[in-house]
């Protein structure tokens, strides 16, 4: 089992990082019940493991008796919509749409991932979630009667599913509590956010990183040489997940760890270093091609858009200077914009390398002639 | 006019001034003070570089062709009264001077040149189009200043030259009616170059000759025409060009291949692909040495430029003229107004090349005034029509349905096949049975069944009865419109309940057949029209009628459009498959004409043939064609055909590779905005994607001199921000219907980016072939989708491990490394055995199928990078495989299985990647229960091996530790209880063998799944 599995904190009282916020909660729920909550932080704060160890918290060890189901729902669909994709079309009218989700429940809670659903998460929020608000558990001792269903990624739905969504919250909130999981709640509307109760987490400190992470040595019986976690921390971006799975792969490496080992960096971020070195080197049609076939390769290997360019961006400002970078990043801005706006996300990244290999190109010619 | 393009030219004035043909003229060398135009023409001639080919020119078949042409000019020239000397400027035979640089075409000599010295001067003088006379009008009565500097242009071949000069050598000055001549001149159609000098300029420079043709950048395709549509094209009268045959070959002067064509057609005159004896001419304008020249060489037929061509024409036109005065009048106006441009341009430099190429697109006038005098459409003689008005109620369709073999058209020896099957029929199987012998024959009466396959309106169904009635076989017809579904061998249903019955009782019954009383021998024979068709509401419908003719004591004649039809694949087995072709033109023709003579229309065969050709060999359109055109008119001319059919055809397809090279070519700019639409429109999803991968490799030619490539970069910026505003409106379009974007769409996604970049395509890649490639967006998006749903597998399985929680975005970013890393790495460094426990040990722990294993390791591998999966000896592999596989027993979850609900209605498919019973739990799980209830009724119809199997398993099971709940001595008594239930689980067939095996040692789940199968 990879360490960050195996040190997760099961319980509220365990968790290292985020102590203020687990006694908070943990106080919250003393009641037996508790409020809509809405935990938003940037990845690898922590928020999916105080989620769990709250629920863990409210009902006790049958939370984690979790079973895995994939099921297609059928939602019927009353009004006319036509979806026009190139192997997928839709007719007009009333019709019945499947929707294909994965859920993770246990009998007190449901875990979902609504955006999945793509464009049909509407439906998801509308008829699913509805639904299983609707039921109330059946509780033989008469305990909690509500049950909890945890969304995430919901800084990815649609507006429309996000509209839909507050409703549901003021109706079944007799049944049935919200715990809404994203990583910005920018992109969680006003009237969502308000309904809920909203729990920043942080992104650690990288001394708390380096607690963590000696804390793990410690268990594991490992000597970690001065100043090598503080290394990983740097490394990780106050990413406590990525910290963590950095140091295995690092164990896994090379153990007796040296003072000057080299930490691996994802695979995926080595390979879009490289492109990044590859458009300082040459801007020119020809580059921007084979830039183009490395997008391809990130985007298949699934590596979202989004972290794509905002890598991309930062490997480029390291290389840049001054004066470029506040233009290069209203760019990149732009275009992760409208990548978001837009539905095939290649166009955007090389309108993005386009632009930045023309800017780039003409403050070289300007600068050097 | 630059010093190069003359030394150019004078160059070749003296290279080649021994030619054979300028001889006579050679003493006359051009002094830079007079201009002496005809020995320029000359020796344009010569500069041709085509000698062999105007040695063809030469030949007697043209001049005597010629000559008669030139009596037709004497007659006129006597009809001319006023006398005027310009009037002599009429070419006899098409003449062309042409510029140094454009040294590539060679024209007949004119029938003139040899007979007379005078005149050949002015028939030199006068070879001018009416285009170029009517350009110089336009220009004249647009503005002085645009003609000046168009004048200056060097483009295109320097023929208004030499009318200006012997103009103004001949014809005293005029003037004073500049503007009398433009008012006057109301020529319809004259594609005037006006204006457009500039544009027309580097076209014109293109010379043929020089770039030689053969280069392999334009290796297998036609150029375009150096002057296209720089010349008017004649009209001359209906029928001047009958009974002759042309072959075009290579590139013409100003005609397309196919304006040529139909050019020729219009006039009565019939083009063929290759030359034959039949040629008349072989047209064109340029000796390109392929096989046509080259046989028409060895067979002596003639060549024909395009000028030639349309002197032929417009000289059978001249004939009938009546309108000399106009004629004349505008020949005055050429000659004067292109004095006065001589004056204009001839700067002092005195140059005849000067002059020539300044006055080029002056046209050399006085074309033959083509006065609009469309052929009279008297026609048939109404009397004849009418008589025939009751009968044509009729479709023709009907009305000339071919009535005996003969009629047929085309497709002879396969009627005869049909034709010789039938009459064996009887042979071969009713006689061959009461023998008892049943030889196998392999001629065509093997089969007891015959089907006829072809596109519509050959003559399939036609064929079919007149040879059945031919032979005197009564014929049951059955169609589409008849109800073919399988026979109801209910008896309430009878014989006459449905078709299919009767068919059945048809075929069975010899004495139908045989001797079905009254009449002698009346056979029949049963012809199924359109099998094809056969669809929903006839079940069974194709399997009912291989029964038939299994049983069969007539024969059947099975028709379909489609022989490939995957509806009739089992059919085709049973028949002799005969597949119809589709007529010639000609052979359809001849019986169209047949039609129309029939019914008074006039119409000749080269129309005809056109029809054939435009309505792809089907008859039946042909006919109704004619039939809907004879309503309007009597006379049928080839252009209305045209007309007629030229909108269904218009709009064929143009692929979206061809839209995108059209887009981005050099000359793209000179679309029109419609024309561009059009063409991106052609396939509004396609050609985006296509011009998306394909823009960067365009070498902008409005970025003119860019050493540094920054223009290049900055447009290829532009273009990408083009096309990323065409995925926002898209996103529009599809998901909002806002369909009214989509000519933004399409303006953003290839008409800018395309105006920016078109140019010339370079490759990036070694090796690349310089065509456009396919849009790689969808197979990378198909890829991105199939690697998402793999990712989600493995989430699954990952979150079904109950060891962690992580979301999908973040496995793929954060854990894959580790992963792949502790997957493989101790594969590649421990020792072999040490190394598959350990992976194994891992991957139980996360419960990481082999499969997701291969899939992590595809997911993380990136082009250039080392594939993770190297170094790792092959045995290695193999053990850990088989390590795997054998450690299965330990394992709870297993990868999704997939399986069906039975009982319910249209049961969801579902999906249970895994359900987990708590280790330490004492009573089952709610929904445990529920499951294993479920299983139950699954396995409820198993024997007893199976139960007791599914018993054992279950005592290993709960010495595990995991406890099931399960009882299977209740088969069958919960099963109606729980409506819910039925949610089995079993692996889907597509799991191999290998698994299913080792399924039945699996935990509780899998023994359901295992069992079920065996079942």
């Amino acid at each position: 089992m990879l360490w960050v599995d195996k040190y997760r904190p099961k319980t509220l009282d365990k968790v290292i990082v985020h102590q203020d916020v687990a006694q908070n909660l943990q106080k919250l729920v003393s009641e037996g019940d508790c409020p809509h909550l809405l935990f938003y932080g940037p990845s690898g704060s922590g928020k999916k493991t105080l989620i769990m160890a709250l629920l863990r918290q409210i009902f006790g060890p049958s939370a984690d008796k979790v079973k895995v189901e994939n099921k297609i729902w059928k939602v019927d669909v009353s009004f006319s919509l036509n979806f026009f994709f190139f192997s997928f079309r839709m007719q007009a009218g009333t019709r019945t749409i499947d929707v294909e989700l994965t859920t993770l429940s246990s009998t007190h809670h449901v875990e979902l991932n609504p955006s999945d659903a793509g464009f049909q998460d509407r439906y998801v929020v509308q008829e699913i979630i509805k639904e299983m608000a609707k039921n109330r558990p059946i509780d033989t001792k008469g305990k909690k009667g509500f049950k909890v269903l945890v969304l995430n990624e919901v800084d990815k739905l649609s507006r429309e599913a996000q509209h839909s969504l507050r409703r549901t919250m003021e109706k079944y909130s007799a049944s049935c509590r919200l715990i809404l999981c994203s990583n910005s709640s920018s992109k969680v509307t006003e009237a969502v956010r308000s309904r809920c109760l909203n729990v920043r987490i942080n992104a650690p400190m990288e001394e708390e990183i380096v607690n963590v992470l000696e804390f793990i040595a410690k268990k594991e019986g490992l000597q970690i040489p001065q100043g090598f976690a503080a290394r990983i921390a740097e490394k990780s971006n106050r990413n406590l997940r990525r910290a963590v799975l950095t140091f295995e792969a690092c164990r896994v490496q090379q153990y007796p760890f040296t003072n000057n080992q080299a930490i691996p960096p994802m695979d995926w971020e080595q390979y879009v270093s490289e492109i990044a070195s590859d458009i300082m080197k040459e801007q020119s049609p020809k580059r921007l091609f084979e830039v183009r076939g490395k997008l391809y390769e990130l985007l298949t290997n699934c590596i979202p858009p989004e972290i794509i360019l905002k890598r991309l961006l930062f490997e480029l400002l390291k290389k840049l200077d001054s004066e470029l970078k506040h233009e290069v990043s209203n760019w990149a801005a732009h275009y992760e914009h409208r990548m978001r706006l837009g539905q095939k996300s290649i166009f955007h990244l090389e309108a993005f390398v386009a632009k930045f290999m023309s800017i780039y190109k003409s403050f070289l010619v300007s600068t050097f002639g | 006019m630059s010093d190069i393009r003359k030394w150019f030219m004078k160059q070749h004035d003296k290279g080649t001034g021994n030619g054979s043909v300028s001889k006579n003229n050679a003493t006359e060398k051009p002094s830079p003070g007079s201009p002496k135009p005809e020995n320029v023409v000359q020796e344009g001639q010569e500069t041709a570089g085509r000698r062999k080919t105007s040695k063809y020119f030469a030949t007697d078949k043209v001049k005597a062709k010629e000559e008669k042409v030139e009596e037709v000019q004497a007659k006129r020239k006597a009809q001319d009264a006023g006398g005027n000397l310009s009037v002599n400027e009429k070419p006899p035979a098409a003449k062309r001077i042409h510029k140094a640089e454009d040294d590539d075409f060679v024209l007949p000599p004119s029938a003139a040149g040899p007979r007379d010295v005078t005149p050949s001067k002015k028939s030199v003088s006068g070879s001018g189009r009416g285009s170029a006379r009517k350009n110089m009008i336009s220009d004249d009565s647009d503005d002085d200043l645009k003609n000046k500097k168009s004048d200056l242009k060097p483009a295109g071949r320097g023929r208004g030259g030499r009318a200006a000069q012997t103009g103004g050598k001949i014809v005293p000055p005029d003037e004073s009616d500049d503007d009398a001549s433009a008012s006057k001149d109301t020529k319809p159609g004259g594609r005037g170059r006006g204006g457009k000098g500039p544009s027309a300029a580097p076209s014109g420079g293109r010379g043929r000759g020089g770039g030689g043709r053969g280069g392999f950048m334009n290796f297998g395709e036609r150029k375009d025409p150096p002057h296209k549509g720089e010349k008017e094209v004649p009209e001359g009268a209906p029928d001047c060009l009958a009974g002759l045959t042309f072959v075009i070959s290579g590139t013409l002067d100003s005609l397309e291949r196919e304006e040529a064509e139909d050019l020729i057609k219009r006039h009565g005159g019939r083009v063929t692909g290759s030359v034959s004896k039949k040629t008349n001419y072989l047209l064109c304008d340029e000796d390109i040495e392929g096989r046509k020249s080259s046989k028409a060489k060895e067979l002596g037929t003639a060549f024909l430029t395009e000028d030639g061509l349309f002197e032929m024409i417009r000289s059978s036109k001249k004939s009938k003229s009546a309108t000399q005065p106009e004629s004349k009048k505008s020949v005055d106006t050429v000659v004067s107004s292109a004095k006065r441009n001589s004056q204009n341009t001839g700067d002092g430099t005195g140059s005849t090349a000067t002059k020539i190429l300044a006055a080029k697109h002056l046209a050399p006038g006085a074309s033959p005034a083509k006065s609009n005098a469309s052929p009279a459409k008297s026609g048939a003689s109404p009397a004849k029509r009418k008589s025939q008005a009751k009968e044509s109620l009729l479709p023709w369709t009907e009305k000339y349905r071919p009535k005996a073999i003969v009629d047929i058209i085309g497709n002879k020896s396969l009627v005869e096949q049909i034709q010789r099957w039938l009459e064996s029929w009887d042979e071969h199987f009713l006689k061959a049975a009461s023998k008892g012998k049943g030889k196998k024959q392999n001629d065509s009466g093997a089969k007891k069944a015959v089907l006829l396959s072809g596109m519509p309106g050959i003559g399939k169904t036609t064929s079919a009865k007149v040879v059945s009635q031919m032979l005197g076989f009564q014929t049951i017809e059955v169609n589409a419109s008849d109800s073919r579904g399988k026979a109801d061998s209910k008896i309430e249903k009878g014989i006459g309940g449905s078709t299919a019955n009767s068919i059945k009782e048809l075929v069975s019954n010899e004495s139908l057949s045989a001797n079905i009383g009254r009449s002698h021998h009346q056979k029949t024979v049963l012809i199924m029209d359109e099998v094809d068709g056969m669809s929903a509401g006839d079940r069974g419908g194709v399997a009912d009628l291989i029964a038939s003719i299994k049983i069969s004591k007539i024969p059947i004649i099975c028709i379909c459009n489609d022989r490939y039809s995957q509806k009739l694949k089992s059919l085709v087995n049973y028949c002799l498959p005969i597949v119809f072709r589709k007529p010639t033109k000609q052979q359809m023709a001849k019986r169209l004409k047949q039609v129309a003579n029939a019914e008074g229309i006039q119409v000749n065969e080269i129309a005809l043939e056109e029809l054939a050709e435009r309505v792809g060999g089907d008859m039946r359109m042909a006919l109704n064609q004619l039939q809907y055109m004879s309503l309007s008119m009597s006379v049928i001319q080839y252009d209305d055909i045209r007309q007629r059919l030229l909108s269904s055809s218009k709009d064929e397809d143009i692929s979206p590779f061809k839209a995108v090279e059209k887009l981005f070519d050099f000359n793209a700019k000179n679309l029109k905005i419609d024309q561009r639409i059009d063409l991106s429109m052609s396939d509004p999803d396609l050609v985006p994607l296509l011009v998306q991968e394909n823009y960067l490799n365009y070498k902008p030619s409005s970025a003119g001199k860019d050493d540094s490539g920054l223009k290049r970069m900055s447009l290829i910026a532009h273009a990408a921000d083009s096309i990323a505003n065409s995925d926002l409106i898209n996103v529009q379009i599809r998901r909002y219907q806002q369909w009214q974007l989509s000519p933004a769409g399409c303006l953003s996604s290839c008409i800018i980016p395309a105006s920016l970049l078109h140019g010339q395509r370079q490759t990036l890649e070694q090796g690349e072939r310089n065509f456009n490639r396919f849009g790689g967006w969808l197979g990378k998006n198909s890829t991105m989708g199939k690697n998402y749903r793999i990712l989600e597998d493995l989430h699954v399985h990952l979150l079904a491990s109950r060891e962690s929680y992580l979301g999908r975005a973040n496995l793929r970013l954060d854990y894959f490394t580790l992963l792949a890393k502790k997957l493989t790495d101790p594969l590649k460094v421990l020792p072999k055995d040490e190394a598959v426990e350990n992976v194994v040990d891992f991957m139980d722990s996360y419960s990481i199928s082999q499969d997701d294993f291969d899939n992590i390791v595809e997911i993380s591998k990136f082009k250039g990078h080392p594939n993770l999966l190297d170094g790792v000896q092959p045995a290695v592999k193999a053990a850990l495989t088989k390590a795997y596989n054998k450690g299965s027993k330990s394992r709870v979850i297993r990868t999704a299985d997939l399986i069906t609900l039975p009982g319910i209605k249209k049961a969801p498919k579902k999906r249970i990647a895994a359900m987990l019973e708590p280790l330490d739990e004492t009573v089952a799980e709610e929904n445990g229960e529920e499951l294993a209830e479920d299983e139950e009724n699954s396995s409820e119809t198993e024997d007893i091996d199976v139960e007791k199997k599914l018993q054992s398993d279950l005592q290993s099971l709960s010495s595990r530790g995991i406890q099931v709940n399960m009882d299977l001595k209740g088969a069958g008594s919960s099963g109606g209880k729980k409506p819910s239930a039925g949610r089995g689980r079993g692996s889907s067939n597509s799991r191999d063998k290998g698994s299913a095996e080792s399924s039945g040692k699996r935990g509780g789940r899998g023994s359901g799944a295992g069992a079920k199968r065996k079942r």
